[in-house]
């Protein structure tokens, strides 16, 4: 995700990092009770996982998080009104390119003064599953997130 | 500071939101995405802090460029 904000930075596209909250809190980075734990496990999201682009603090009680229903690791693509013009309930940056490249292709066809017209439609996606690189994740929080994640599935 | 008072809230909300532990009865509640905002309609707007503890909001942010891609996540 990192690269593809680099890639798309010139085309006016910002990307932003929302901080929420320990999807699997651990032994090394437990459950959130202050802001100032958040902040600093926000800054290790940056120094220790190398997230380049903005990171931005949810409050404590995830209220931005909880509004847009709470995944764990989702992603969303405004307009420059604040209107929702992709929801992804996962994270995959072939899904989120894809969205971008065809929201500026209709940008380019309204600028050219095409009358277009919108609808919705309701699909599902892939992801190629990176087990692997997800238990790194769940390690990087401890042994407890480890355990906790194998009891639950 | 607006970011050291976002600390007073409520205190039930932050501990089961800031779950100690996965387990089903503590993640799977909050896993609302069927009733998140729709596509095609107006977001809602958010206060947020950026690294230097400075305040701003969703709509700041969205208002700011054509388009704004938000991942939302944390460091487990």
């Amino acid at each position: 995700m990192n690269q593809l904000a680099e890639e798309y930075a010139d085309k006016k596209i910002s990307s932003v990092f929302i901080y929420t909250h320990e999807a699997h809190p651990g032994e090394h980075y437990p459950h959130l009770t202050s802001m100032a734990q958040k902040y600093q496990h926000a800054q290790d999201l940056k120094n220790v996982l190398g997230v380049t682009r903005p990171i931005l603090l949810d409050s404590l009680d995830g209220a931005c998080h909880r509004s847009y229903g709470s995944m764990p690791n989702m992603t969303w693509i405004f307009n420059r009104s604040g209107v929702v013009q992709y929801k992804g309930n996962w994270t995959d940056v072939d899904s989120v390119e894809r969205a971008l490249v065809h929201l500026l292709e209709i940008n380019q066809r309204r600028r050219n003064r095409e009358i277009l017209a919108p609808f919705k439609v309701e699909k599902l996606e892939y992801r190629k599953s990176d087990r692997e690189g997800f238990n790194k994740g769940l390690e990087r929080s401890g042994p407890k997130a480890v355990e906790e994640f194998k009891k639950a599935f | 500071m607006v970011f050291e008072r976002n600390l007073t809230v409520n205190k039930d909300l932050l501990s089961r939101y800031n779950y100690d532990s996965f387990i089903n009865e503590n993640f799977q509640p909050w896993m609302n995405f069927e009733k998140s905002p729709v596509v095609g309609e107006p977001a809602p707007d958010f206060p947020l802090w950026d690294l230097d503890k400075q305040a701003c909001s969703l709509s700041e942010i969205w208002s700011a460029h054509l388009f704004t891609v938000v991942e939302f996540g944390s460091f487990t």
